[in-house]
């Protein structure tokens, strides 16, 4: 949109080029966050694991510089219309992209308990692939972000119910699997909790694409957000 | 992120107050002014903005026909005061005037006392009928202007011995005391410092209750914070009219958007 | 917030100084050398302006104080009631049938038999010189105030009179023994008697105040000679070049300002404003004439006339001072004014004229103060003649009687043969200088007092 013509005062420019940089730099650290994380799960790999937990610092500290950047640039520039989105967009995104990167957190916090019991068959393809799908959501949804693109953002926000059907069958599985085995209970809720975090992963990124939509249009996007995720009506299945 | 309904938003529902059809000036050959169509609403602040030389402070004078006193200008078009076109030729430009009120730029009281500069209007118009209705119009305008505090003890000293911003509250007192349906204003508070200025947006705010209010500004802070409606001017046409909220955070023109943060063109 | 980078600066901008500031360059000294030598031809040329006012003004009030002085005998004077009023019963018209004749017979005895008492020797003057002390217009003099005070007949007074022309000149300077022996109408004895009489307080010089109030007088009697009527008539001239310029002026000036169309009538109009008031004071003496007295008949040399081609006069000055204190007024009034919805009527008058008026008081008092000062027009008209009694008062017809007027009567004076009226003659340019002075005073502490109005 007309954001690609320069203001007259070019320091307003680089400021919000700044930040707009900072949110890509986060982006980038999250992304490597998710897929170390489903990584050292698939791996059993401990070190990773300790490596995306003490990566976690520097998400944060972004996100607390970004705010203040931001908090800056309206104080001083009184921004309007396209850059007031801008500002608005980027306070809320990169808050989605530091929730991600805690649940990516917690993963690797898991894993590093989940290494110590015996390996449950199956599960971890299954949750590798999810991990995978919510990564190349959220670099479409960068992507969109950079590029303006309201189209590709909008397709992210459909694409989250593949992750939530994933999430659902992962749920029925598991459930499977603890009536099957007591001795997995333990094994299956960590992993549980992995796939409910994955899936609200997901969820984050598509608040991320909903705000490039905003940004672009002006407006939030119309259609409902896709609620896939309907594992609240599932009851057990109790037959043998 | 929703916009909250606003109690701005709700203003529409006013009447028109002014509407223009059509208006077209021209000072000689030079056409300062193309196809101007526009309603002002009752009891809502409207803001005119755009860059310098764009028709704004112009259009704004032809609202209570000030552009009659130079003598290379010419109105054509259609503007209608609660449905009467003030350019009929019967009508008397006096009496829109004591309708019309308008507050310049620089302060200008006249070299009078404070009391004589209120008063003056309602004289005129022989709005009055004895003395005490007088001071009594003279109380209400320089209350309502946020001015009699300060000067009931000196209503007989000369209005130029006040600051700037009493001196401008003075003259929107000036203004008001004709009790008229409409105000302009024409860049009231660049010549202020900001308490001054705060001040008189203030005074804006609480007026708006008892007239419409027309204000050219420069500022696009100030036509945010003040106005309901928002008109852009660019090279002597209107580009875009519409709501002060919409207008500054997501504006239909793409020169509107230009204008408004700040980008070349 | 930009920060200006040395890439914004273009490379052909001029090296920095690098000389110091304690030390003046050769263009500095060359500068401040012409500045110098400008502010000495300033101070010349007011040098030289200031010495020659000085040297006018020392000119003009050596010749003319003296004029305020006057050789007044002072000596009692017995009325007697029969040869003043033979019939004996105080009639005034019968009293007038004594003429002047028989009371500077009086005088004369009185005097002569006076100086006899006193002792005073009267070697080498006979009566008839002795007599000759007196002016002629003295004895009229005193029969104005028996007529006018018949009770004091029979009675003596302390008469005061003026003395004749030569006996004044003596006091003051103008005559001398030398030049008395070459002077048929005084002699070295009479100087001597006029001496003793000095000595004994019988003759002296005092205040002249006749001489601001008398009217004009003949050449034999320069002593009697006064400025009264010219006052007089100057007065009333001013009066009505006040009540008939200031309206007309103004009125014209604020159509022509405010109302008029700006078409090409209106700068012709302007054009022959400019040219009316550079235009020479006696053309307007010539129209004067030619209208005013041979086609409408007016009295001539009367102040009505004289006011008329002084209105004609002062016009344009006027029109262009009004106009230009109407312009001075800032824009921003009259459009505060327009805005709260006054009519240009009201905006000129309520606003506009009450702010000019400083302007347009300068400029009249100023027109007026020229006014005062022209001669050639009323030459033209007839105001140089000779007129001994006053105009009557301003509702009894006075304009329309025969006066003079200041500058005129200066040139009247000036052109007499007799020195006494040339003293005279400075005198009267000393008054009229004082009411320049007084007027143009007026002028500078009303512009003052009104300018800072806003």
């Amino acid at each position: 949109m007309s954001d690609s013509t320069q203001h007259i005062a070019s320091a307003f420019d680089r400021d919000l080029e700044g930040i707009q940089g900072q949110i890509i730099k986060m982006g980038g650290l999250v992304e490597a966050a998710i897929l170390d994380a489903a990584q050292s799960l698939a791996d059993r790999d401990e070190e990773l694991a300790e490596k995306v937990r003490a990566g976690d610092r520097a998400i944060d500290e972004l996100e607390e510089l970004i705010n203040e950047t931001a908090a800056r640039v309206i104080a001083l520039r009184a921004p309007t219309a396209i850059d007031l989105r801008v500002v608005l967009s980027v306070m809320k995104i990169s808050a989605n992209l530091e929730r991600i990167g805690d649940y990516a957190k917690n993963m690797a916090k898991r894993t590093s308990v989940l290494v110590q019991m015996s390996p449950i068959n199956g599960s971890h393809a299954a949750l590798r692939r999810m991990a995978r799908e919510v990564q190349m959501m959220l670099k479409d949804a960068l992507d969109a972000y950079i590029h303006r693109d309201a189209e590709l953002a909008l397709d992210v926000i459909q694409r989250d119910r593949d992750v939530d059907q994933m999430y659902n069958a992962l749920f029925r599985e598991f459930l499977t699997f603890m009536m099957e085995d007591p001795r997995n209970i333990t094994a299956c809720m960590h992993l549980h909790f992995i796939a409910k975090n994955t899936e609200r992963m997901g969820d984050h990124v598509t608040s991320i694409a909903e705000q490039v939509v905003y940004l672009v249009t002006g407006d939030m996007p119309e259609d409902q957000r896709p609620k896939g995720d309907n594992v609240s009506f599932t009851m057990p299945d109790m037959k043998g | 992120m929703y916009d909250a309904p606003t109690p701005e938003t709700r203003l529409t529902q006013n009447t028109l107050k002014i509407t223009a059809r059509g208006v077209q000036v021209y000072y000689g050959d030079k056409q300062a002014l193309k196809d101007v169509n526009v309603d002002i609403l009752d009891n809502t602040v409207t803001a005119f903005i755009g860059p310098s030389g764009c028709g704004k402070s112009t259009f704004l004078r032809c609202l209570n026909r000030m552009n009659d006193t130079v003598a290379s200008a010419r109105v054509e078009g259609e503007i209608m005061l609660d449905g009467e076109n003030i350019y009929d030729k019967r009508v008397d430009p006096v009496q829109l005037r004591a309708k019309v009120g308008m507050v310049f730029q620089k302060p200008n009281p006249f070299p009078k006392s404070i009391y004589d500069n209120v008063s003056y209007g309602p004289k005129i118009h022989g709005l009055t009928r004895s003395k005490a209705e007088l001071d009594q119009v003279v109380e209400d305008s320089l209350r309502k202007a946020a001015l009699w505090n300060e000067v009931k003890d000196r209503l007989n000293e000369a209005g130029t011995g006040l600051s700037g911003g009493q001196q401008q509250r003075l003259c929107i007192a000036r203004a008001i005391a004709t009790s008229p349906e409409v105000l302009l204003m024409d860049e009231p508070c660049s010549a202020l410092d900001p308490i001054a200025t705060a001040q008189v947006e203030e005074l804006i705010d609480e007026l708006r209750a008892s007239f419409s209010v027309v204000i050219v500004t420069h500022s696009m802070q100030q036509a945010a914070r003040v106005s309901q409606k928002t008109a852009f001017f660019h090279l002597g046409s209107l580009v875009e009219y519409g709501d002060t909220s919409h207008i500054f955070t997501n504006p239909s023109d793409p020169r509107t958007e230009s204008y408004i943060t700040g980008r070349i063109g | 917030m930009t920060d200006a980078t040395s890439a914004n600066v273009p490379a052909s901008a001029p090296a920095p100084h690098k000389s110091s500031l304690l030390t003046q360059t050769a263009l500095m000294k060359k500068r401040n050398a012409a500045e110098s030598r400008f502010k000495a031809y300033g101070i010349a040329a007011i040098t030289l302006s200031l010495s020659v006012l000085a040297i006018m003004l020392w000119t003009i009030f050596s010749d003319g104080v003296s004029a305020f002085k006057q050789a007044t005998f002072s000596f009692p004077v017995t009325l007697d009631a029969e040869k003043l009023d033979p019939k004996g019963n105080r009639e005034r018209d019968e009293m007038m049938r004594v003429t002047t004749i028989g009371y500077t017979n009086l005088l004369n005895q009185q005097l002569v038999a006076y100086l006899a008492d006193r002792g005073i020797s009267t070697e080498g003057v006979s009566d008839k010189d002795i007599a000759a002390f007196i002016s002629r217009d003295t004895p009229a003099r005193l029969r104005d105030m028996v007529l006018a005070n018949p009770d004091i007949l029979g009675q003596t007074i302390q008469f005061e009179g003026f003395a004749t022309g030569r006996i004044d000149g003596y006091l003051k300077g103008r005559v001398t023994r030398d030049t008395a022996e070459r002077d048929t109408n005084i002699s070295v004895a009479q100087l001597d008697l006029a001496d003793r009489m000095i000595s004994e307080g019988i003759l002296s010089a005092s205040f002249n105040w006749s001489f601001l109030t008398a009217p004009d007088a003949s050449d034999q009697r320069p002593e009697a000679a006064g400025l009264g009527v010219a006052l007089i008539g100057s007065a009333y001239m001013m009066f009505l070049v006040v009540i008939m310029v200031l309206p007309l002026g103004v009125a014209a000036s604020i159509y022509l300002e405010e109302f008029a169309p700006k078409n090409r009538w209106t700068d012709l109009i302007e054009v022959n404003i400019s040219n009316l008031a550079a235009v020479p004071s006696i053309v307007y003496g010539i129209l004067g004439l030619a209208i005013f007295i041979n086609f409408a008949k007016f009295p001539q040399s009367s102040p009505l006339v004289g006011a008329l081609v002084l209105t004609l006069m002062t016009l344009p000055t006027i029109i262009i001072a009004t106009r230009a204190a109407i312009r001075a007024v800032p824009p921003s009034i009259r459009d505060a004014a327009l805005g709260v919805g006054a009519s240009k009527m009201q905006t000129v008058f309520h606003h506009v004229l009450p702010l000019a008026a400083p302007g347009i008081l300068t400029g009249t008092i100023l027109g007026l103060a020229s006014a005062l000062g022209e001669t050639a027009p009323l030459l033209l008209i007839g105001m140089v003649a000779f007129v001994a009694n006053y105009p009557a008062g301003p509702l009894d017809g006075g304009m329309l009687d025969p006066a003079t007027a200041l500058p005129v009567q200066v040139y009247s004076w000036a052109s007499r043969s007799d020195p006494a009226f040339i003293e005279r003659s400075a005198g009267a340019i000393i008054v009229l200088l004082a009411f320049l002075v007084v007027m143009n005073i007026v002028a500078i502490l009303l512009r003052r007092k009104f300018e800072r109005r806003w």
